[in-house]
C-alpha cells in the first residue's frame, strides 16, 4: 500500500456543515441574534455609565464635560440605542426564562415572544424617552 | 473534589452533573441568576435615571448619595458586570480562536473587572465624600 501524503490530505478542502446564509431568516433567528449584538452593545455602553458616574464623583467641572455630550445630538443618540437595547436584551432574557421554564416553545408561541421582544422593547423605550423629555 | 476514595458517596455522584469540564451548569446558573437581578434592578435603574434628568450636578449627587439608591446602584454594577464577563467569554468563544483567543479571555476579565470597580468606587465616593 502507497503511503499517504499527508501534506496532500491537508490542502484538500474539508466539508462543512451549512452556515447562517443557507437558510430563510425567521424572526427567532435574527432576535437570537440581537440578542447578542444588544449584549455586546451593553458592554460598550458600560463605559458610558462609568463615565457619568466618575464624573458625578470627581466635581462639577467633570460632570458638565458629560452632561454637555450626553445632551448633545451624538450623545442622545447614544444614550437611545443604549436604552433600547437594555431593554430588548432584558426582554430577551425574559423570553429565556419563560423557555427555560418550558413554556413557549411551539411554533406559534414562539414567533410571538420573537416580535413581542422586539415591539416591546421599542414601545418601552419610547415611553422612557416620552417620560424623559416630560419630565425634563 | 473534596470527597477522599473511600467515603460513602460513590464515584457516580462524584461525576454527575459535572460534564467533560468538570464545572457543570456552575456558569450558566449564574447566567440566570444575575439575569432575574439585572431585570429586576435594570427597571429601577431606569426609573432612577428618570428622576436625574431634570437635575444639576448637586441634584444628581444628593439623590445618588442616599443609601437606598446607591446601594440598588452597587447590586446593579455587581451583577451586571459578572452577567456581562460570562457573556463576553460565550462571545470570544465563540468568533475568536488561535491565540488571539487567550488574549481576548484575559483582556475580558480585566476590562470588566476594571469597569465594574470604577463604577463601583465612583459610586461609592458620590455616598461618602
Amino acid at each position: 500500500m502507497a503511503p499517504i501524503d499527508a501534506a496532500a490530505v491537508k490542502r484538500r478542502p474539508r466539508p462543512l456543515s451549512p452556515h447562517l446564509e443557507i437558510y430563510r431568516l425567521s424572526i427567532t433567528m435574527v432576535m437570537s441574534i440581537v440578542h447578542r449584538i444588544t449584549g455586546f452593545g451593553l458592554y460598550v455602553g458600560v463605559l458610558l455609565l462609568a463615565w457619568f458616574l466618575i464624573a458625578a464623583s470627581t466635581d462639577a467641572a467633570a460632570f458638565g464635560v458629560f452632561a454637555a455630550f450626553i445632551q448633545s445630538i451624538v450623545g442622545q443618540l447614544v444614550l437611545f440605542g443604549f436604552t433600547w437595547a437594555l431593554f430588548h436584551h432584558m426582554l430577551g432574557g425574559i423570553r429565556h426564562f419563560v423557555w427555560d421554564a418550558g413554556y413557549g416553545l411551539d411554533a406559534p408561541m414562539r414567533d410571538r415572544l420573537a416580535w413581542g421582544t422586539l415591539i416591546g422593547s421599542v414601545a418601552l423605550t419610547l415611553i422612557v424617552w416620552i417620560v424623559g423629555y416630560a419630565v425634563s | 473534589m473534596s470527597s477522599k476514595p473511600g467515603g460513602l458517596r460513590t464515584p457516580l455522584t462524584r461525576v454527575r452533573f459535572l460534564g467533560s469540564a468538570q464545572k457543570g451548569t456552575g456558569e450558566a446558573w449564574m447566567v440566570q441568576v444575575t439575569g432575574i437581578a439585572n431585570v429586576l434592578l435594570g427597571l429601577i435603574f431606569v426609573l432612577l435615571m428618570l428622576r436625574l434628568v431634570h437635575m444639576d450636578y448637586n441634584g444628581v449627587r444628593a439623590t445618588l448619595g442616599h443609601p437606598i439608591p446607591a446601594i440598588l446602584l452597587l447590586a446593579f454594577i455587581l451583577s451586571g458586570i459578572v452577567h456581562m464577563e460570562i457573556g463576553m467569554r460565550s462571545i470570544i468563544v465563540d468568533y475568536v480562536s488561535g491565540p488571539a483567543r487567550q488574549w481576548a479571555l484575559i483582556a475580558n476579565v480585566l476590562v470588566s473587572g476594571l469597569l465594574g470597580l470604577a463604577c463601583m468606587y465612583a459610586t461609592l465616593r458620590i455616598s461618602f465624600i
